[in-house]
């Protein structure tokens, strides 16, 4: 009998331990279809009669964001402006925004989520190499027919790096280009102006460090952010279209107008103009070095012009802060004025929400209210952020009333030509190489500007041959 | 009631729900992570194509692998050598204070209930080569700065330093209970018998913990082995791969590049080894310590 009962209560244990589980969904099936009707019923009311009444039942979307943080306020408000819009136009529509870190998104949450099968329906994504590998494997939506709908195919400036045999998979929100922040007051006290010749650039910087000031911020303990410079310096040696190169074996890391520029960025860390113990700074500190005035210069994206608003960290540099590209090297090979631009960042769209008529139609609304004019303008003169899309210069001078923002402009308008860097053209492994161990040990005096091509080009080979 | 519960099928029931859950997330992910580091899986693809030993002759056969295996492998050291011994006579000392044990417990414990991205940053703060605490110690006896995170020569003992802070506290608090648990009257005769402070710890109380003090070695152990979120957040692994240590290897050569394939392979091969420490461990010393009675 005793045992009977045993038996007889821990089967109970077991089934209902399994019951509430089932039970648990069962609830929320319950409230849900609840809310469901509650909702409906609201929006039945007042939802304007027409013939033929649209489907106004609620449903839910996820745009995955990046912008968190003070810094990225701005952006964040663009993008609620947008979603408000998007949700009057499609009825029952309900946003959820997500924000999470840039490169916890990148790396690892948009990863898995895509793995996994359940990646949010729009998202930030990345155009290359991220863009292309989901495409492949059709984990993104097609925009192409939007884009040819909408009628905004032809209005961005450069979609490459989100394009896959020829069909477009993301869009980018804005551009970069990355030059020299200076600090003009600092400039304006020496009677100097922005360097219009390399030997110019490299006697201020010497000058500064007589000073006793600090020539160029850094921060290298990411790879990327030294990097920057880097890149710039060995592409105006060898060239504004070596970087692309590697990849096809046309050209070589080890190739020696590649080498002086490693071997210039290693002149410059050993005259100590960047700040001493850079590899172990962050990012973030690179700002501060600048906007405090310990560093007269800061060779950084123009996305940085954001900082020197109203409210933002560096609010006291508003007004006494320039721009401008690096000057023609000696002997060096291509165009001179050539910039490092990027648009590699931007959103791209689940392909589970082309499946869904109503997502989609959710889709093709955030894609028309978040490029246009308006809210690339927005980009720019808000966040600093350069438009992707091509915009009407008139409409661009009316626009920037900012000081700093008007150098960058006249900077972009100087360069004959631009070119992405590096990470959007060489394989992932020998971007691993390069801004993981070779800049660093660069920097830190382990390596030689020879060894390091030659240890590059080696990676470069393999990966090359991987391809194949 | 007792002859029900000799009924195996008894037990099968009650175990059935936990064996479930350890099936599901322990012994499965073993084994899909076995099949997959035998694969060049870029983690996003439907399509999953085999390739052999491949990914570990690969890893095998990279110097920076075997450099993230020694970092590891100084984690271990650090851990058993410096942390350990500290941890024994900080528990000792705490065991035979006073007055205030309770908030010297609650301090040292403090460390470990800190998020890793706080301490990081904290200790941030006090490696900063400009302003930061330990330079300006240093300074006050005419030492030139030392760049200690960007430094290759100290950035790997920086990081110890600040593992063994926020986990020793957690040990002692272990170690305490264990002294704590020891009979009283074992000292007190000891005391009797004319037996000093120090002879009574040596020969008394710390006979009496080493089983205690087998797990903190065991736990360090297989903490050191997985290390990964304090070296992100003071060094990303740098300066130039010097502090690498085999999970922020696995994190930035395989997952970054979209070859998850690879990175189970690692994955599997940080279980392996640590299998082989743990069970080299378990043969050598902890064999020797035998249950206490008292």
């Amino acid at each position: 009998m005793r045992k009977r009962i045993t038996m007889l209560l821990s089967l109970m244990f077991v089934t209902s331990a399994l019951l509430t589980a089932c039970g648990g969904n069962n609830n929320n099936t319950g409230n849900n279809e609840e809310a469901t009707a509650t909702n409906s019923g609201t929006a039945a009311t007042n939802a304007p009669a027409t013939e033929e009444p649209a489907n106004t039942e609620p449903f839910e979307m996820t745009i995955r964001h990046t912008q968190v943080g003070a810094d990225k306020q701005k952006r964040l408000a663009i993008l609620e402006d947008v979603v408000g819009k998007v949700q009057e136009e499609v009825p029952g529509l309900t946003f959820k925004l997500d924000g999470v870190d840039s490169d916890v998104n990148r790396k690892e949450k948009l990863r898995g989520e895509m793995a996994a099968g359940n990646p949010p329906e729009i998202f930030d994504l990345f155009g290359s190499p991220d863009s292309k590998i989901y495409a492949k494997e059709s984990k993104l939506l097609d925009l192409t027919p939007i884009l040819e709908e909408l009628g905004i195919k032809d209005k961005f400036s450069n979609l490459d790096p989100f394009t896959y045999e020829g069909k477009i998979y993301g869009l980018p929100i804005g551009g970069s280009g990355e030059g020299f922040f200076y600090n003009k007051e600092y400039y304006a006290s020496k009677g100097w102006k922005a360097p219009a010749t390399f030997a110019e650039l490299e006697q201020q910087l010497a000058d500064i460090k007589a000073d006793g000031k600090v020539p160029l911020a850094g921060a290298s303990k990411a790879g990327w952010v030294p990097l920057m410079l880097a890149n710039h310096l060995w592409s105006r040696y060898a060239g504004p279209d070596v970087t692309a190169k590697f990849a096809t074996g046309e050209a070589k890391w080890s190739d020696p107008n590649v080498v002086e520029g490693f071997a210039k960025y290693k002149e410059w860390v050993d005259n100590g103009y960047f700040k001493k113990g850079e590899l172990g700074f962050e990012y973030a500190e690179y700002t501060t070095q600048f906007t405090s005035g310990e560093a007269i210069l800061m060779y950084d994206g123009t996305w940085k012009s954001s900082v020197f608003k109203a409210g933002q960290s560096g609010e006291g540099l508003i007004g006494k802060v320039g721009f401008f590209n690096i000057p023609a090297v000696d002997g060096g090979a291509g165009d001179q004025t050539a910039l490092m631009r990027d648009v590699n960042n931007g959103y791209g769209f689940s392909a589970s929400a082309g499946e869904d008529e109503r997502q989609l139609a959710a889709v093709k609304s955030f894609i028309k209210n978040m490029y246009n004019e308006e809210m690339q303008l927005r980009g720019l003169v808000e966040d600093g952020v350069l438009p992707a899309m091509k915009l009407d210069q008139s409409v661009l001078d009316a626009n920037i009333t900012d000081d700093l923002m008007k150098e960058i402009v006249a900077v972009l308008n100087n360069s004959a030509s631009s070119f992405p860097a590096f990470d959007s053209l060489v394989q992932a492994d020998v971007t691993t190489e390069i801004s993981n161990i070779q800049i660093q040990k660069l920097i830190g005096g382990q390596t030689t500007p020879e060894k390091m091509g030659e240890e590059l080009q080696k990676i470069q080979e393999e990966a090359n041959a991987a391809v194949e | 009631m007792n002859k029900a519960l000799r009924n195996p099928l008894v037990f099968i029931l009650f175990v059935l729900p936990a064996l479930a859950l350890f099936l599901i997330f322990f012994i499965y992910p073993i084994f899909s992570s076995i099949y997959y580091s035998l694969t060049s899986w870029n983690g996003v693809s439907d399509t999953v194509k085999m390739t052999g030993l491949k990914n570990y002759e690969k890893a095998l056969g990279d110097d920076r692998f075997w450099i993230s295996v020694k970092n590891n492998g100084w984690f271990i050291l650090f851990s058993v050598f410096i942390q350990v011994p500290l941890i024994v006579l900080f528990s000792l000392l705490i065991a035979n204070v006073k007055k205030l044990k309770g908030l010297y417990k609650t301090a040292v414990f403090m460390p470990s209930i800190m998020s890793t991205a706080v301490i990081g940053i904290l200790w941030g703060f006090i490696y900063e080569p400009n302003i930061g605490l330990f330079n300006k110690l240093l300074g006050l006896v005419g030492i030139e700065p030392v760049y200690w995170l960007s430094d290759e020569r100290f950035a790997m003992l920086s990081i110890l330093i600040t593992n063994a802070w926020q986990w020793t506290g957690f040990y002692i608090v272990m170690v305490l209970a264990a002294i704590l648990s020891i009979p009283g009257e074992l000292d007190e005769a000891a005391a009797i018998d004319g037996a000093t402070g120090f002879q009574r710890a040596t020969r008394i109380t710390l006979p009496l913990i080493v089983p205690i003090i087998s797990v903190v070695i065991m736990l360090s152990i297989a903490g050191a082995m997985k290390a990964a979120d304090i070296v992100i957040v003071m060094t990303k692994g740098g300066p130039a791969g010097s502090t690498e240590v085999m999970a922020t290897y696995m994190i930035k050569y395989a997952i970054t590049n979209f070859k998850y394939g690879y990175g189970n392979t690692i994955a599997v091969l940080i279980f392996v080894f640590t299998l082989i420490v743990t069970v080299v461990y378990q043969l050598l010393f902890n064999r020797r310590s035998e249950r206490i009675e008292y």
